[in-house]
């Protein structure tokens, strides 16, 4: 049919999803990463304290958004059950919620032995007398001595799953050009590891500043460095595919890149500066803290913007 | 086997809304927050003096590829034998996926406060239990005792034919088959089954002058 | 739909209830008790009625579910039994059920609140025992005589309880009757068309046959088929099909000129010169049936011009019509009424010539015949001459005057809503005589009567014939007849005990003898009215005035031109007494002292039974009641008779009148009446009337009561002769005579020919069809530029509405209308006029009358499918009373933009006669 055509976005998914897709994706991210540190790189008590716990409390933060905004929230028992993958193996979201809870769970479970450990969190109200309870300090040592790998491996799939979901999810919408295109999980799981590590670097500069970390910290620079580079060749891949396709793609370009909390924000902000930052960083040493700090809250800030304008700018062409 | 499928004669719709009304008291939609399972456009189209005032009625196309049953987590969009594409209400939490995935603009949510209205809305008839997803169900529980869909049989202009697809002596399987009647947007892939037939003019003055 | 930056548009966390609810519905919805056990009251039940949102009449097939005790009323369709509208209904009537549910129903008689004004919504419940006492009491205490009475009916009041509308006036000797159909569009619109074809009726007769035409073409005209009047656009939809070329006049794109092959887009108000162009180009081309003008029209007859110009018809001494032969040497007298020319008056065979020999004269005159006449009359109306008013290249007015003309079959829609311009009237003659030229009428793609008229009009043929009286004028009169039955009566004085005729001929004989232009059949209009209330009319000598009303299911202050008339007839201290019965809290109800309120159609069996509209077919049709009544409400039929008990007490008078009028007789009706009473009935005459209605009709078509009501309840229609069989029989002018003067289709128009003689003169008045400019500017004509800031105004019906009526606070209608706010209540501009004031979309703007200095706000709605001259606005919207919960403060109302300006033949509202200035007040989204 040749109908007219009409270009609209949505006000559907607005905000508040941009927020469950950025605390989804920078969640997991985190915890993957704190979980891989702890693994892989050196023992790290404080990372994965911060790593788990945080990773945990966005993903719970996020699945909360969602949650809220459900219809009919007595319903959304169906899709919290494990078997809702085998029921609805196509959707996207049915992954993503076994993603994020198993996460949750598995995250916790492998943090267990820190925490039991932790005399800090054992002064916490409620938290510290769960963490005293005999079958919770039996589970942390079976974790300690047994499953630790496994549980580690498998938060650590899961959290990457999730931050490859949020990039699926918007991709199964095939009215909108700018999310339907397998860019988007791409990009969207690249900026969820580039938020993590920006988060992860902000937490070993504020909150536990060790000189031993000076290592570690060199390394999430570089990572980031190079997610941020992967993220800016994903970005103009974008702006080269949105202005040269579909009308939607095009309208989508349009909205994009002509607004300024895109490119200024986002672009600007979100990529360059802190680039040129953590650039200079991994060229001659910084002085002080304060610019990797900067660096790493302008990386978060511009993690949220991505997703905020996705959802802003994914523009649906319809018939009229 | 049967494909249920809608073909829409555009020649023949006077943009009269008696679809909309038919289909907001047959399938008790939320019409006091303008919400409809089916909606005409009223579109001036046209450019310098060639203008033209085109009416288009729209609904779910019940595609044979649904995008919004794809991304449905709980399984509540499902699809029946005879191809229609249905929500289980009990099923639906609500997410509005769907919503997003549908390229066609055919979905709506009940909100629990629209539950409350229809209740006093419709009366003691009102049927829905639940907040969650709503669309055009094609008249399932019309169709399935072979009665036409309500827009459908109370079309004035009989714009709207209802039929099935894989009967290949129904009326709308020819016009279907013929190319004449085409679906929207089908470079999407999803396959819909709801095709148009576009406006004829006879004798354009210019050819005859 | 743009998705602004922040938002968090979406609900807050749902309350507490909702989440509780939805548990207890979780309970409730899963393992065994999941689906509640259909209970066995809940399947569905059908009965069938009939929609009462347009004079369409639909047949409706109406659903009910009884849940939990309660019965319901969820769905209504077109009757697909019915062969009117072949199973559909437009949006009004599927909406329809809400009206009975709407939450904003007068639900219990009321009665001003003490030191209220009228125009103020302020009632206190009554009992309907209070709601009579004082009736009875204010009648007494202010005298109010029987001819100070006036009733104003709607056409719900018109179509269904004519048959106790007026034996009520009779017999309370009221000769007072404002109906709102007449001066709007009756009149004005169908006296034009019926001057041609005779059958003037209460609502049309015309259901053109669509449905097997070849060439379509409207005037002026879109709720026939784009507005959606379902018997007719079920018939266009299926000639579209099958392949009709379709041509629309109009000065916007409207929803029928959206479905035409071509939109004319004339300048409003000269839709008359184009038809004159089209007229004169068939009969110069020859572009006409000959042997149909020859045999049943009297485009044959010889006329004259007399010494003032005046065309006369050269009659015999007998006064009978002279036609000259084929070859042209002998002139034959015809009989003055028969439907054939071929017979002479003595039986003698002649094929009468359509052009009389040059020089040719009789009794001394020069004659020409009558198609000679209207050719010369036509000669100054060409193309070139229409092109000029019309804005239409001649080219294509001869375009189409070719196709329309040499197309078979071909039908000219008749129009329907007549009150534009002083000329429409003329306009719908015009229309008809086109149509008549092609021989297209009671023919197979033309224009066919209704089978209810043709049956009609051959039992009044047959009576006449056998010199018998042809029975109740109100259901026995076909046509013209009955439209003199009724002039006759409410006209003369001699008819009424008190001697005084209806107000409107008492002020119209006030002007003439003043010497002021005035109204020459000012039938049930509001002519006169504001003066006779203001104490301003007198009638031999004594003061006539108007001091109570009765309004049954009419709206004159959103409906008659202009608002501040009625409400000042409304609110005069003169007027002691405001009754109003209706449905819904009108703009019109504010200004009752009393408010009754009527059952809804959904809820009541009607008094009798009904034919079946427009419909080809001869059938009999009526209302079952689906449900009981929801509220404290009552029917038209008992409230009459309650107000005749009150005002004269005429009870045996009114009976006898209902016998007399309309075929009921009042004996079984009294013992009925009696039973029903006991019975302890709410409408207890209603259900009466009903009861003897059904015998007497059953008898007259030779059933049992049973035999009659049991295909009424199953299946909604009780078909007595289908189309074939009433063509076959019954075809006018083929089978038997118009109910015109003559019995032949009229070009030279007797009607006028009538009131000519009879004093009226000008244009309007003329025997044969003649140009009448449209005059909105004083000395300015159409086709003179306008002002930069200044339109012609246009309006039309939106699908979705009735009229202005209380339907437009239909839930499901409105909320349509909010859906397509800007198309249903802007104010159409084009973009080139709007841009040249500044004016962007959905800026308020401010219309002003250039004639009344009336002025009113809306919104614009820009768009290029409105003449660049005109501004259109669908006139449904404008309430303004706050009662009317879902439609107040909406839209632009056309009736505080139209002044009181009436046409000289039957007092029809000009209510597009003048011009608009248009300036912005604000930016869109501003208070307009
Ligand atoms: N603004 C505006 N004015 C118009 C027109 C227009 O389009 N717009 N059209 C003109 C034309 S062509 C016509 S024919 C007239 C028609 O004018 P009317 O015949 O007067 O029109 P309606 O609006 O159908 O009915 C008037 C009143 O009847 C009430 N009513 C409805 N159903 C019932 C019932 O069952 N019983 C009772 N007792 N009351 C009932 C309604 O609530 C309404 O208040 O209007 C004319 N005036
Ligand atoms: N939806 C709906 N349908 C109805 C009714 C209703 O209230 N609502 N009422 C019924 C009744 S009682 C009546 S009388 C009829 C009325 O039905 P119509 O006679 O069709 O009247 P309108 O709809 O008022 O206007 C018809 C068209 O005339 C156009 N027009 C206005 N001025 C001019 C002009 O000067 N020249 C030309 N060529 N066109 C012009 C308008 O743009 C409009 O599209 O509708 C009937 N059907
Ligand atoms: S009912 Fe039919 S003609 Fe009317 S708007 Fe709907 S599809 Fe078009
Ligand atoms: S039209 Fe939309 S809602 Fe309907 S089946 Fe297709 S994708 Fe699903
Ligand atoms: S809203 Fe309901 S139907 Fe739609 S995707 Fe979510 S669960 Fe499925
Ligand atoms: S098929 Fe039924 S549910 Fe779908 S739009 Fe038509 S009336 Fe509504
Ligand atoms: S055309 Fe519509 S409003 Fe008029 S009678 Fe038929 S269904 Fe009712
Ligand atoms: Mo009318």
């Amino acid at each position: 049919m040749d109908a007219t055509m009409s270009y609209q976005t949505q006000d559907i998914w607005t905000t508040w999803f941009a927020v469950y897709l950025y605390l989804g994706g920078l969640g997991a991210a985190t915890l993957a990463l704190a979980i891989m540190t702890n693994m892989y790189i050196k023992p790290h008590k404080e990372i994965v304290l911060w790593g788990v716990l945080s990773g945990v409390a966005m993903l719970a933060g996020g699945s909360a958004l969602l949650f809220i905004h459900l219809l009919n929230h007595i319903a959304a028992w169906h899709v919290l059950v494990p078997t809702a993958v085998f029921n609805k193996p196509d959707a996207w979201i049915a992954w993503g919620v076994q993603f994020i809870s198993g996460m949750m769970i598995l995250g916790l479970l492998y943090a267990l032995p820190t925490m039991v450990a932790s005399e800090g969190l054992k002064r916490f109200p409620v938290v510290g007398a769960i963490l005293k309870m005999g079958i919770v300090v039996g589970i942390a040592n079976l974790v300690d001595h047994k499953l630790s790998k496994l549980l580690g491996w498998l938060a650590a799939l899961c959290g990457l799953g999730t931050a490859v979901y949020t990039g699926l999810l918007l991709q199964s919408f095939p009215a909108v050009a700018l999310w339907n295109n397998p860019g988007v999980p791409v990009l969207f799981t690249v900026s969820a590891f580039s938020t993590a590590l920006a988060y992860l670097l902000l937490v070993l500069n504020v909150f536990v500043q060790r000189k031993e970390d000076h290592g570690l910290q060199s390394l999430y620079e570089r990572l980031d460095l190079g997610l941020i580079v992967a993220e800016m060749i994903i970005i103009f891949s974008f702006y080269n595919y949105l202005r040269h396709s579909s009308e939607s793609a095009m309208r989508s370009a349009d909205m994009l890149f002509s607004n300024a909390g895109w490119i200024v924000g986002f672009i600007g902000f979100g990529l360059v500066v802190p680039f040129l930052i953590e650039l200079r960083g991994l060229v001659s040493h910084w002085q002080s803290r304060t610019p990797i700090v900067l660096a790493a809250v302008l990386v978060l800030a511009g993690g949220f913007l991505l997703r905020h304008y996705f959802m802003f700018a994914g523009v649906y062409a319809c018939p009229s | 086997m049967t494909r249920f499928a809608m073909v829409i004669d555009l020649n023949t719709c006077v943009g009269c809304n008696a679809c909309m009304a038919a289909c907001s008291l047959e399938n008790q939609t939320p019409v006091w927050k303008n919400m409809w399972r089916t909606y005409v456009h009223d579109k001036e189209i046209g450019t310098g003096e060639e203008v033209a005032r085109r009416f288009f009625p729209r609904l779910c196309n019940h595609c044979s590829n649904p995008a919004c049953m794809t991304v449905c987590p709980t399984g509540a969009t499902f699809q029946d034998a005879n191809g229609i594409i249905k929500i289980d209400e009990e099923l639906c939490m609500g997410c509005q996926a769907c919503s997003m995935a549908c390229p066609y603009h055919a979905r709506s949510p009940w909100h629990y406060d629209d539950v409350r209205e229809g209740k006093n809305f419709f009366g003691g008839d009102f049927k829905r239990k639940q907040p969650g997803m709503d669309k055009c169900t094609f008249c399932a529980h019309r169709v399935e005792k072979g009665i036409k869909p309500a827009c459908v049989q109370t079309c004035v202009g009989s714009a709207r034919l209802f039929g099935d697809l894989h009967d290949p002596n129904d009326p709308i399987t020819k016009m279907v088959a013929s190319g004449m009647a085409r679906p929207l947007m089908p470079h999407l892939g999803t396959h819909p089954n709801v095709y148009y037939i576009d406006e004829v003019k006879r004798g354009a003055p210019w050819t005859q002058l | 739909m743009a998705w602004k930056f922040p938002r968090l548009s979406r609900r807050a966390f749902i309350a507490s209830t909702g989440a509780g609810s939805a548990a207890l519905t979780l309970l409730k919805t899963t393992g065994a008790i999941s689906k509640p056990a259909l209970s066995a009251d809940s399947a569905d039940e059908y009965n069938y009625g009939i929609c009462n949102f347009c004079s369409s009449l639909c047949n409706l097939r109406i659903t009910t579910r009884t849940n939990n005790g309660v019965k319901r009323i969820v769905k209504l369709d077109g009757n697909p039994n019915s062969t009117l509208n072949r199973g559909k209904i437009c949006a009004r009537g599927q909406a329809g059920l809400r009206q009975t549910y709407d939450t904003d129903r007068l639900k219990t008689p009321m009665i001003r609140v003490e030191g209220t004004k009228r125009g103020e919504f302020s009632f206190r419940p009554a009992t309907w025992e209070e709601a009579f006492s004082y009736i009875a009491t204010k009648t007494k205490a202010a005298k109010i005589q029987p001819w100070e009475w006036t009733m104003v009916g709607g056409w719900t009041s018109c179509i269904f309880y004519m048959n106790w509308a007026v034996p009520f006036a009779m017999a309370n000797g009221i000769p007072n009757i404002v109906a709102s159909p007449m001066q709007h569009c009756v009149t004005t619109g169908h006296l034009g068309t019926d001057a041609v074809t005779g059958n003037f009726n209460v609502h049309d007769e015309i259901l053109p046959d669509y449905d097997n035409a070849h060439y379509i073409l409207f005037v002026s005209n879109n709720a026939s088929i784009g507005a959606v009047s379902t018997a007719r656009m079920v018939r266009f939809a299926a000639g579209r099909k099958n392949g009709a070329r379709v041509v629309a006049l109009d000065s916007r794109r409207s929803e029928t000129a959206a479905k035409a092959d071509e939109w004319i887009c004339i300048r409003p108000g000269t839709d008359l010169d184009f038809m004159l162009a089209m007229l004169g180009e068939m009969l110069r081309e020859g572009y006409y049936n000959n042997d149909f003008l020859v045999r049943h029209t009297n485009m044959p007859f010889l006329v004259y011009k007399d010494e003032k110009g005046q065309w006369q018809l050269a009659n015999d001494a007998e006064g009978r019509p002279q036609v000259v032969d084929q070859n042209g040497t002998s002139v034959r007298s015809l009989p003055a009424f028969t439907n054939d020319n071929t017979k002479d008056v003595s039986g003698v065979a002649v094929y009468p010539a359509l052009m009389a020999p040059a020089n040719l004269k009789v009794g001394g005159k020069s004659v020409v015949t009558a198609l000679q006449a209207q050719t010369e009359e036509c000669s100054g109306y060409t193309p070139e001459w229409a092109e000029r008013t019309t804005g239409i290249k001649a080219d294509v007015i001869r375009r189409i005057s070719r196709e329309f003309g040499t197309t078979r079959p071909a039908i000219v829609d008749p129009g329907w809503h007549g009150a534009r311009y002083g000329n429409v009237m003329m306009l719908r003659r015009v229309q008809a005589m086109v149509q008549s030229l092609t021989g297209g009428i009671d023919v197979e793609g033309g224009w066919i009567m209704s089978g209810e008229f043709h049956h009609k009009t051959a039992g009044f043929f047959a009576a006449k014939n056998a010199g018998k009286d042809p029975g109740p004028p109100l259901t026995n009169y076909p046509g013209l007849p009955f439209a003199l039955k009724v002039i006759d009566v409410v006209s003369k004085p001699e008819m009424w005990k008190h001697g005084h005729p209806g107000f409107s001929w008492a002020f119209a004989e006030q002007e003439r003898n003043a010497g002021r232009e005035t109204v020459a059949l000012p039938a049930m209009a509001d002519y006169g009215l504001k003066e006779a209330v203001e104490g301003k009319l007198t009638y031999k000598g004594e003061p006539y005035k108007i001091r109570a009303l009765l309004i049954n299911a009419a709206n004159p202050v959103r409906h008659y031109y202009p608002d501040t008339n009625w409400k000042d007839i409304l609110s005069n201290s003169n007027m002691e007494l405001v009754i109003a019965i209706d449905v819904l809290p009108s703009d019109t109800t504010p200004y009752a002292d009393v408010l009754l309120p009527s059952s809804t159609y959904l809820e009541r069996s009607e008094p009798t039974l009904y034919g079946n509209g427009v419909n080809h077919d001869l059938a009999l049709v009526t209302r079952y009641a689906p449900i009981d009544t929801l509220y404290d409400t009552r029917e038209s039929p008992d409230l009459l008779y309650k107000m005749t008990e009150i005002i004269s007490g005429n009870v045996e008078g009114f009976l006898g009148m209902i016998e007399a009028l309309a075929g009921i007789p009042a004996a079984p009706v009294k013992e009925e009446l009696a039973r029903e009473k006991a019975k302890g009935l709410t409408n207890p005459f209603t259900a009466a009337c009903r009861t003897v209605s059904f015998d007497v009709t059953a008898k007259r078509v030779g059933v049992t009561v049973a035999e009659l009501d049991r295909p009424l309840r199953d299946k909604g229609v009780f078909t007595e002769e289908t189309k074939k069989e009433i063509l076959e029989k019954y075809a006018m002018p083929w089978k038997m005579p118009v109910p015109s003067l003559s019995g032949r289709v009229e070009f030279f128009s007797g009607l006028f020919d009538f009131l000519g003689k009879g004093g009226n003169v000008g244009t309007h008045f003329s025997v044969f069809a003649t140009a009448i400019p449209a005059t909105c500017r004083k000395d300015a004509t159409m086709d003179k530029p306008l002002d930069k800031d200044e339109f012609y105004f246009t309006y039309g019906k939106v699908p979705t509405v009735s009229y202005g009526s209380t339907n437009n606070n239909n839930p499901v209608l409105s909320a349509i209308n909010n859906l397509k706010k800007d198309i249903y209540t802007g104010i159409w501009i084009h973009p080139d006029r709007a841009e040249a004031l500044n004016i962007a979309a959905g800026d308020g703007i401010k219309l002003t009358n250039t004639v009344s200095g009336q002025s009113n706000t809306g919104f614009a709605y820009i768009t290029r499918l409105v003449h660049r001259d005109a501004l259109f606005i669908y006139s449904a919207f404008g309430v303004e009373n706050p009662a009317l919960t879902r439609s107040y403060g909406i839209g632009t109302a056309t009736n505080k933009l139209i002044p009181y300006q009436l046409d000289p033949v039957v007092g029809g509202f000009r209510s597009q006669e003048f011009t608009i200035r248009v300036a912005k007040i604000s930016e869109k989204g501003g208070r307009a």
